[in-house]
Parts: C-alpha cells; structure tokens; sequence
C-alpha cells in the first residue's frame, strides 16, 4: 500500500519510539492523483468546450481548408516550371529546410531544456522520493514528438512549394521530420550529461549549412555553378537522411532515457520558467514580451562577459555601445546576412512581382534582434529617463547601426531587382537601387514599430465582440510591423515608382521615429485641454462676477 | 539668536528654487490619492515622503518625474515645465523609481561607463570606478544585469543616478532590499549629497534614513484607522 492510499489511522499520533517505514508513491500514482485533482476541477469536458467553441473550430477547419488549397495549386503550378532557377530551388529548397529545421529544434531544445518541468512539479514532485526518470519520460517523448510533427509540416510544406513530386514531399517530410526528432533526442541526451557544446556545435554547423543551401540555389539559378544530381538522386539522398536521422534519434533516445534521472532540479525549473513565461505572454498576445524573456534568459546564460570601454560623448557614446552590443552577440547578423538571399530566391523562383514583400518581411524578421537597444529604451523609459536627450533623439541613435546594416543589404540585394532569374523584369541600375533601398526601408521600419509596440493594455476600456470583450490592442499587436511592410512596398507590389514607397517609408519614420512621438503628442494634448478648461473656467467666473455687479 | 535665524532665513531665500509644485492632484476613479499639494524644494534642502502603504508616495513621485501624469496642478524642475521627455528635464533630474530598466547584454560597469559619457563626462573611468567601489559592485563589475540578485541590483539602479550631474535627485524607497550596512551608507551618501547642495526627494519606510538624510518630513494619506 502506498503513501496515499493510507487511512486516517495511520496518521494517528503513535508513542512508538521507532518511526514507520513509509513507502513512498509511485510515478503512476502521483501523476493520476495530479490528474484526478485536475479532472475534478474541470467544469466541462472536452465534447462541451468543443461545441462552445463551434465558431473557433469551424474557422479554422476552413482557414485549414483553404491553405492546404492554396499550397497545392501553387504546388501544381511550380511543378510545371522547368527552367534552370526552378529546377535547383526544387533541388536544394527541401536540404535547406531540412538543415533548418535541424538547427531550430536543437537551439530550442539548448533553451528551453528539451526536458523541463514547471515550478509547481519542481516543488512537489522532484524533491519526492521517487524515479525521476520515469516521472520524465513523457516529457521526453512529448519534446520528440512535438519536434516530428513540426519536422514533418515544415518538410511537406517546402517540397510542396518547390514543386516537388508526392513521393518526394513524403520522403523529404519523413527526412526532415526524422532529423527534427533526432535532433531533440541528441539535445536530451546532452542534457543528461550537462554538456551543451557538442548542441552548440551542431546548431551553428546547421544553421551555416541551411543558409548555404540558400545560397546554392541563387547561385545554380544565376548559373555561377550547378549540381549534376538527378531528381533520382535527390530521392536516394533523401531516403539516407531517413536512415541516418532515423539511427540518431535511436541512439539518442536510449541515451536520454537512461539519463533522465541525471538531470539537475534547477535545469528542469528554468526551462519550465522560460516555458511559462513565454506561454504568459503568448497569451496576452504580446510577442515582444516573449521574446524579451528568450533575451534576457540568453544573457543569464552567459552571465558575465568582459567589460569594453565605451566611446565618444552624448548621443555618440550609446551609438558607439550598440556597435559594441552587436560584436558580442553577433548572432542576429548572420540572420541578417541569411535574409540577404531571399529576394534573389524569390526572383529565381520566378516571384519577382512579389520580391519586395518577401525581402522586406525578411529583413523585418531578422532586425528586430539588432533593435535590441530600442526595445530597452522604449519598453519602461526608466533607463531613457536617464539619458539627457529627447526620446526622438535616443530612438535616432539606438537606430543607427541597424540603419547602416540595412543599408549594406540594400546594396547587397540591388542585382535581385536588376532581373537576375529566368523571365524576371529587368531593370536599370537605379530604379534597382530605389526599389532595393524603399524595400530596406520597409523591413527596418517594420522592425522599429514592432519592437516599440507597448503590451496590451487590459485595465483600458474593452471593446465588444461576438467572441466576448477585450482590449483593443490585442489583436492590433499582432499585425504591427507587417502593416508598415506591407504598406511601404504596395506600390513596388502594384507597379508604381519606388518613389512612392520611399514617400510612404518618410512618413512612417516621421511617425515612429521623429517630433511625432506619441507620448509627447498625448503629454502636449493633455495640457492644452488643462488650458482650455482653465480658460473656460475663468470666462465662466468673470460672466458670474459681471452678473453680479450688474444685480 | 535673533541675528541667527534672520541669518538662516536669508541664506534660504538666497537658494535657488530646484522644484516647485502647485496644486497637484491625482485621482484613480473616485480615489483621490492627493489633492492641492504643494511644495517647493530648494537646494541642499532634503524631503522625505512618508505614510503608510497605497498613501499615494510613489504616485507622487512618479508624477514628479513624468512617469505619470497629473489630473490637476503644476510640476516645475528648474524653472522648466515637467515634461518627461524634456532633455533638460532629464539632464537635471536623476531617478531612481521602480520601472528601471537595463540592456540585458551590458555589463554593470559598461551601464555607469555609458550614463557617464552619455551625460558628456569626458573621461569617466575615475567616477564610475568610485560608484563601483562605493555600491561595492566591483566583484559584479563585469556581470550582466540579469545575473545580479535583488540587492545587487538595487545597488546598481542608485549608481547610476550618482555617477552622473544632478540637480535633483528622486527616490522611492531606495533602501529596498539593501542591507543594514547598505540602508547606513546610502544614508550617510545621501546627507553629504543634500550638504553639498543637491535636492533630494525620497519616499522611505525607514526611520534612520529619514532622520539621518531628510531637512523636511511630510506625511502622506491618513494614518491607518
């Protein structure tokens, strides 16, 4: 009989001067025990919030519905192509997808643990004298499957759009799915042993090798160099990567299991923590939050690093310390030089009406990480308090360096809009240039008004819906930066002059960056009301006193 | 005696005005947390906002200092109107109030270095290797922020409101999560400050802080009933 099924009895107060042997509780028993507690709290069951739920249900089942169909007919149509840029996009698409999707899973696992657990099991569960290793378990098989199915869906979906055959998209998405899960598995393993480098490692050979994939397919479609495999091949290699990920998640998973029981109390808790953050966050729709926490815990990694003199006086000195920021956590730059590729992908796949939108939501994606200062400066304005300028000028400055960056990949992808694919428009050097620029400037403001957003305000009066009430910022957040994207390139998208994004680009960053701050401009409202109603207050006293006198 | 006070009046009156506030008000809803203050700090001259919790002293200060806004009156630092975003309001005041932020990947000592040069201090080594010394953060000189404990990072909040020119400085409840040799040395730190002509605003719960650093005590809210 375990711990918990004793009665009241054998808690009773006992004069036996030897203390009683206990046996403690099974995993099993726990876990149900947890489960039952859970289920009796429940007010209704999953068929009851599902059918509460209709609406929600019945959307996405037709969003669903109308992606897959959009993913296939555009499948259909890129099958068709044949040309050169076609050809190696479908070639090495699939490996780089597959290379990334390595990558993702193995730096997500280094973050988050793979194997974690939440404060509450950290405080109940793990001190109890108990198998950690099978109370683990499921945590273990639930990270590998998480990763497989993501794999799976990430993998299908690049051999679809690249106009791959079915059997290829089944093969890639089988080989991407096995290496995702593999991947989790080898994290586990690590983890058991508290090593991380060889994690570390392969994230960064991955990743490389992903970005080199992309890099290949400009190349093959600008004819610098070509590979001479065959469709054939490519499905052979495929099917080897199945039988090497499929190895390296069998190894690996043994591995981690037989070193669940090794893993350190304080390793499990802060995985759970960043998982339950983030999770926080993700509910009040507020990315930047989430992402803050990825930020704050990757510096608590490091902890300690080796202080630099800073430079120069005033506004130049916090210039000078985003340059020394970014050197020490180069990272987001190689993104930033990864995104460079995309408008020449785009345009080798024959998209180039729609180049400008996919590099300027790439270069948005891969700036928010360099706007690090910014996001800092703006989120509380405790430190911008600090500093003696005004928050117009600080927000210039905290720009600076990823303003030149984004000018460098404005230079870097100019030859993209110059007609680089089979049948893409071809264009003259300047008008190449505007579109280039007007498309940097695009990403990088995006990147400004989504790293300044402010978090949803829920003490603000709430707006109704079919859905219920909530606050008005909370859908609104999601779509910040992409709104700026999408508007700045619309012209480029519909045929206009470069020119008159480069006109709706001034107006954004007037608006974000410059006098228009809308602190400020609220600051300046809120006193011009306290005048008027001072005005208003005296006119109305001296009507009185006049009347008075008149009396 | 006579000659004395007359003399004390004088040099008072000769102190030039740090901050002034007129009719200030504040209400959430139908609580009013103040209404109809007034005050008027001068240099060397040190205030401490006192009362029991929710009496409404970091809403005070938080309106000092721009972080919220007023519903009625006026805040002035140095004959300038209080805007938050005011350079000159920023270069003359230096906080320490709870929505202090650090970069995540600047050192402690990179952080002062920064305030320092950002505040035109030329060469800043020598100033910040003495806060350093003084918030006894040397050990933590190269630690990011996020590694510090609690303690560690109240200690570095109060440095970078001394590593840089101030006219005025504002607290709220700065010995929190200091040590008593911590809450004994910001006393002491902060009554030199006031005699060498700094204003100082605090709100404290701590009674040797108040006696050791405060000119001018001033009780907020009604006491507990």
């Amino acid at each position: 009989m375990s711990s918990l099924e004793a009665g009241a009895d054998d808690f009773a107060y006992r004069e036996a001067s030897e203390p009683r042997a206990l046996t403690p509780a099974s995993p099993r028993e726990l876990k149900r025990l947890i489960k039952d507690w859970r289920a009796g709290r429940a007010t209704r069951n999953v068929l009851q919030a599902m059918s509460d739920a209709y609406v929600a249900v019945f959307s996405a089942v037709m969003i669903g519905a109308m992606v897959v169909n959009v993913i296939l007919k555009a499948q259909r149509t890129i099958a068709q192509c044949t040309s050169v840029s076609c050809l190696s996009a479908r070639a090495i698409l699939p490996w780089a997808a597959f290379a990334a999707a390595v990558a993702l899973a193995l730096a997500a696992s280094r973050l988050f643990g793979p194997v974690l657990a939440s404060a509450a099991e950290g405080f109940w569960l793990l001190d109890a004298p108990i198998s950690r290793a099978k109370l683990l378990r499921s945590r273990l098989i639930g990270a590998v499957l998480a990763a497989f199915l993501g794999g799976a869906l990430v993998g299908a979906l690049v051999a679809a759009l690249t106009g791959s055959t079915v059997i290829e998209i089944v093969v890639w998405s089988a080989a991407t799915a096995l290496s995702a899960a593999a991947s989790v598995a080898f994290a586990a393993a690590q983890q058991g042993i508290e090593r991380h480098v060889l994690t570390r490692v392969a994230t960064y050979v991955f990743g490389l090798l992903g970005v080199g994939a992309l890099f290949s397919v400009v190349g093959v479609a600008a004819g610098w160099f070509s590979f001479g495999f065959s469709d054939e091949r490519g499905l052979e290699i495929g099917l080897i990567m199945i039988g090497a990920s499929g190895l390296v998640l069998l190894v690996s998973s043994v591995l981690a299991a037989l070193r669940l029981g090794r893993i350190r109390r304080a390793r499990l808790l802060s995985g759970g923590a960043l998982v339950s953050g983030i999770s926080g966050a993700f509910f009040a729709l507020d990315i930047g939050l989430a992402r803050d926490i990825v930020v704050e815990r990757r510096a608590m990694e490091r902890g300690h690093v080796h202080p630099r003199r800073g430079k120069g006086l005033g506004l130049e000195a916090l210039v000078w310390r985003e340059w020394q920021r970014l050197w020490r956590f180069p990272q987001p730059l190689l993104v930033l030089a990864g995104t460079i590729v995309v408008p020449y992908a785009a345009d080798a796949l024959g998209m180039s009406t729609l180049t400008p939108v996919f590099a300027a939501l790439a270069l948005f994606g891969a700036t928010i990480p360099l706007l690090g200062g910014l996001r800092v400066l703006t989120r509380t304005g405790g430190l911008a308090r600090c500093l003696p300028f005004s928050l117009a000028r600080i927000k210039l400055a905290s720009i600076a360096v990823p303003a030149i960056l984004a000018g460098i990949w404005a230079v870097a992808t100019t030859p993209a809009y110059m007609g680089f694919g089979d049948g893409a428009v071809e264009r003259t050097v300047p008008d190449a240039s505007l579109m280039a620029i007007a498309t940097a400037a695009a990403g990088l403001l995006a990147a400004v008004r989504w790293t300044q957003a402010k978090g949803v305000d829920f003490g603000a009066p709430m707006v109704a819906s079919q859905a219920g009430a909530f606050p008005p910022g909370l859908v609104t957040n999601l779509f910040r930066g992409f709104d700026v994207c999408l508007l700045t390139t619309a012209p480029l998208l519909l045929g206009l002059s470069a020119m008159w994004s480069l006109l709706i680009a001034a107006i954004a960053a007037i608006i974000l960056l410059n006098s228009m701050d809308a602190e400020a401009l609220r600051a300046r409202q809120a006193e011009q009301q306290k005048l008027l109603a001072q005005q208003k207050k005296q006119r109305e006293e001296a009507a009185a006193a006049s009347k008075q006198r008149k009396r | 005696m006579g000659l004395e006070i007359r003399g004390r009046i004088a040099s008072m009156a000769k102190r030039a005005t740090i901050l002034k506030v007129s009719g200030l008000r504040r209400a959430f809803g139908p609580n009013t947390i103040f209404d109809k203050f007034n005050l008027e700090v001068r240099t060397g001259e040190a205030i401490a906002l006192t009362g029991r919790n929710g009496a409404g002293k970091s809403t005070l200060l938080r309106c000092l200092v721009g972080a919220d806004r007023a519903d009625d009156g006026s805040v002035e630092v140095c004959g300038n109107a209080m805007t938050e975003t005011s350079p000159e309001i920023r270069r003359d005041v230096a906080t320490v109030i709870d929505d202090l932020d650090f970069f995540p990947d600047l050192s402690v000592v990179e952080h002062l270095d920064l305030l320092a040069r950002a505040h035109g201090i030329a060469d800043p080594d020598e100033v910040v290797d003495d806060v350093l010394e003084e918030v006894q953060l040397v050990p933590q000189s190269g630690q990011l922020p996020g590694t510090l404990s609690s303690g560690q990072r109240r200690r570095l909040a109060l440095a970078t409101a001394f590593v840089r020119p101030r006219k005025l400085l504002i607290l709220d409840e700065p010995e929190q999560r200091l040590d008593t040799e911590g809450v004994a040395w910001l006393a002491q730190r902060l009554k030199s400050e006031r005699q060498e002509g700094l204003a100082i605003v605090f709100a404290s719960h701590e009674p040797e802080l108040v006696e050791t650093v405060a000119t001018r005590v001033i009780q907020l809210g009604a006491p507990r009933g």
